[in-house]
């Protein structure tokens, strides 16, 4: 589904990505972290080209996304993205949040968007907030929205960037349960997050990126229990010491 | 918008402020303060304007208000009185003599019946008539050739009202444009968007030798109105008035004023040198042979 | 001061016509306002296409909109009129600068050139409220539009500019009330709007303060009307859930 061929890219003189290698398969959950400054988001969002690439190939879905020929509106209408900080338009309903790109995007009628929107808010718990603004919200609602807003392309994957971290704890649950169901649901996933226990429960695979590069990769059981790496052994130490 | 705000406070302080000053007559003022004040013009060629200093106005009409200074220290035995100059604008000259910043004001101003419910005129000082400058090639003999066309004439000038009254009465569909000052309504001759300049015939001569080829344009047709300018000072002060008016008839009796109208009117003048060529008319000549403070349209 | 204070002057005749001095006003106010909204409507669409390509990707596109500001804010607005008035029109090829100068009515081409001057000078001060606007939004408006699928135009259509928009009334508002007092330059070019025709009516009656008071009232109650009318328009579009609105 995802295909990462040595892929790397600079910041002037930054080496951020410095030659990735990674697949993602049809259905797979996969957990990205690492150590902050490490790469995570740039690497996310090359997938969908938020961030251009310099050198490597990326493929999604038999399509090369580095390549200028690529319909980039068409293949991102493919990838859903949800953002650290949600991101909702601040002007729009949330309902409208939602069904404004299948309108604009895929031409579909009022109607129909406004029907699958409102299911879509039942699956995340808010279809009692559907005329509510962003404003309005609490910052778990808002991120519900996000998620469901991402859903409504019908995309064939599903990339987070860190979804719960600019969150208050007790909102972490209710998102992290909405993107649970959406695994148990068979959708192809790609997680940065720093919630272990949902890297534990929830995905197939955990990326340890350092540097720019991925230094380790493994089933979450056997990452946890044992890593291999000494940056990872680091990370997971300093991950498990509650915060002073 | 500022401007008016500005023009609006100016109004309501001067009413305040000045109202006490003109309890005393400006025979007294300017006795007690040692200055008289003389409003002028900056570009009111050649009448009164600034050309190479710029504190000191130049024209005709100063000259002649030289006149009454010399008549004033003579009448208050003040041989230094002081002289200090305030640069007057057509909307200012006339708030600016009422609220006494003005003692004086000489330029090119029309004496009318609106202007008298504001100050005073002293004696004639000049006679124009309003007539057209146009292209000698235009084919434009006189007024009635203008029908249809497109004519200028300065903004807030008596020929604008003369012109736009004539559109009105006689139906001559002519479409009027009034320019912001002489210089631009001569321009919109010059560029082809007006076929005729309608304007005092002494200021037409002035833009007509300023032109780049001056033989070009002619000043013609019926003169629409005449119209004498005078100077103007406060209302109600006989004594200040007799003043100014015997100064100014002394000068038309002893035809010292023939010297005077020669060097503005019949020679080369500051800055460019022009000379205007305009020769006194008859009806000039005939209000110096009988001098009065009436406005042309109360003859 | 022996001010003559005749404040029945509106009501008297102007000599010309039928006219009274109060119609010169009706009809400076028409001409103020034909002027102000028509060159606004343009300044509003060209300034924020301007303002737009300030903010696009790319380098031509910004360099044709910073360029264009230079040039239109740093050159006074007197010498832009005199320029699409006087300079302008005597570089149109010949059937139509005689057109123009000679068979158009002399009001409808002074129309024409203030409306253009005013609207290419507001147009470039509307292009830099729209780019601080659209650059005062997250980042991650525009990357969330993009990770939908919008295109570049869709994006700016139904995610920036709302936003942007919102966020510049009040700038927008000031210019909005400095064009109808920029439209005072008209009468420098013999167009009988409202400053012209308090002048023409002062120099006829000599009661220039009468005429300057009434036209202060004016500007003044249009102003007020058209800070009513934005002040409408914020609270209608305000975004509920915000503070004061879009701050
Ligand atoms: N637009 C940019 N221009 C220049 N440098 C950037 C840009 N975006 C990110 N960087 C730099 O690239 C490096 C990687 O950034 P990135 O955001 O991918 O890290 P991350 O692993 O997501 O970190 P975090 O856990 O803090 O979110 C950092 O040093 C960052 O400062
Ligand atoms: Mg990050």
């Amino acid at each position: 589904m995802i295909r990462f061929n040595n892929v790397h890219k600079w910041f002037k003189d930054l080496h951020v990505l410095n030659g990735i290698d990674l697949q993602v398969a049809q259905g797979e959950v996969v957990v990205v972290c690492g150590p902050s400054g490490s790469g995570k988001s740039t690497m996310i969002r090359t997938v969908n080209q938020l961030e251009s690439i310099n050198e490597g190939e990326i493929w999604v879905d038999g399509k090369n996304v580095a390549d200028p020929k690529t319909d980039l509106n068409a293949l991102r209408a493919e990838v859903g993205f949800v953002f650290q900080h949600f991101n909702l338009y601040p002007h729009l309903s949330v309902l409208d949040n939602i069904t404004l790109s299948p309108i604009k995007v895929k031409g579909m009628d009022k109607a129909a968007a406004d029907k699958q929107a409102v299911a879509l808010l039942e699956r995340v718990g808010l279809a009692h907030k559907k005329d509510a603004f962003p404003a309005q919200l609490s910052g778990g609602q808002q991120q519900r929205v996000a998620i469901a807003r991402g859903l409504a392309m019908e995309p064939r994957v599903m990339l987070f960037d860190e979804p719960t971290s600019a969150l208050d704890p007790e909102m972490i649950g209710e998102v992290l349960k909405v993107m649970k169901d959406l695994a148990e649901s068979g959708m192809t996933m790609m997680v940065v997050t720093h919630e272990m226990g949902f890297a534990r429960e929830v995905a197939d695979r955990v990326v340890f990126i350092d540097h720019g590069k991925i230094v380790e990769q493994a089933p979450p059981e056997e990452f946890f229990k044992n890593p291999q790496h000494e940056r990872a052994q680091q990370f997971l130490r300093q991950l498990l010491t509650p915060m002073s | 918008m500022r401007f008016t705000t500005r023009l609006l406070t100016t109004a309501v302080i001067a009413s305040a402020f000045a109202a006490p000053a003109m309890a005393e007559g400006t025979l007294d003022k300017i006795k007690s303060s040692g200055v008289i004040v003389l409003g002028h013009r900056d570009a009111s060629i050649p009448f009164s304007y600034l050309a190479n200093d710029p504190t000191k106005p130049i024209g005709y009409s100063h000259d002649l208000q030289l006149k009454v200074v010399e008549a004033v220290k003579k009448q208050l035995k003040m041989p230094n009185l002081q002289v200090r100059y305030n640069l007057v604008t057509s909307q200012t000259r006339i708030p600016l003599v009422q609220n006494g910043t003005v003692d004086l004001e000489c330029g090119s101003t029309t004496n009318n019946l609106e202007r008298q419910k504001q100050v005073a005129f002293s004696v004639g000082i000049f006679e124009i008539g309003t007539r057209l400058l146009t292209a000698k090639t235009s084919g434009i003999k006189d007024f009635p050739d203008l029908k249809g066309k497109n004519v200028v004439t300065t903004a807030g000038t008596t020929s604008e009202r003369l012109l736009k009254a004539m559109n009105a009465e006689k139906q001559m569909g002519m479409n009027i444009i009034s320019a912001k000052d002489h210089g631009e309504s001569f321009l919109m001759l010059e560029s082809g968007r007006a076929v005729a300049f309608m304007m005092d015939d002494a200021l037409l001569y002035g833009e007509m030798a300023k032109a780049k080829n001056p033989g070009n344009w002619v000043v013609t047709g019926k003169p629409q109105s005449f119209e004498i300018y005078g100077c103007m000072m406060r209302k109600e002060d006989p004594a200040f008035k007799k003043v100014v008016d015997d100064a100014l008839k002394a000068t038309f009796k002893s035809g010292e004023v023939n010297k005077i109208y020669s060097k503005w009117f019949m020679a080369p003048v500051p800055p460019k040198g022009l000379n205007l060529n305009f020769p006194m008319s008859d009806e000039f000549k005939s209000l110096v042979a009988k001098p009065t403070d009436k406005s042309a349209e109360e003859m | 001061m022996n001010y003559n204070w005749d404040w029945n002057i509106f009501f008297k005749s102007t000599g010309i016509g039928s006219e009274i001095y109060l119609d010169w006003f009706v009809s400076g106010l028409g001409w103020t306002i034909a002027v102000a909204l028509v060159a606004w409507i343009i300044a509003l669409l060209l300034g924020s296409v301007l303002g737009v390509m300030r903010t696009l990707p790319g380098k031509a596109l910004p360099a044709i909109a910073t360029g264009y500001v230079e040039l239109f804010r740093n050159v006074p607005l007197l010498v832009q009129l005199f320029m699409w008035y006087f300079v302008v029109p005597d570089y149109l090829p010949e059937p139509l600068q005689t057109w123009f100068k000679q068979d158009l009515n002399p009001a409808t081409s002074a129309y024409v050139s203030v409306v253009v001057c005013l609207a290419l000078f507001t147009a470039a001060r509307v292009c830099e409220q729209v780019r601080t606007g659209i650059q005062a939004l997250p980042k991650g408006q525009s990357a969330a539009a993009l990770a939908v699928g919008f295109s570049i135009g869709q994006t700016y259509r139904h995610v920036l500019l709302p936003q942007a928009f919102r966020i510049i009334i009040p700038p927008l508002t000031s210019e909005f009330l400095n064009i109808f007092k920029n439209s005072s330059v008209a009468s420098l070019i013999g167009l009988m709007e409202l400053l012209a025709q308090t002048k023409q009516t002062a120099e006829f009656s000599a009661n220039i303060f009468e005429a300057f008071t009434l036209a202060t009232v004016i500007y003044f109650v249009l102003n007020m009307s058209l800070m009513a009318l934005m002040n409408l328009v914020e609270k209608k579009v305000r975004i509920p859930g915000m503070m004061g609105g879009a701050k």
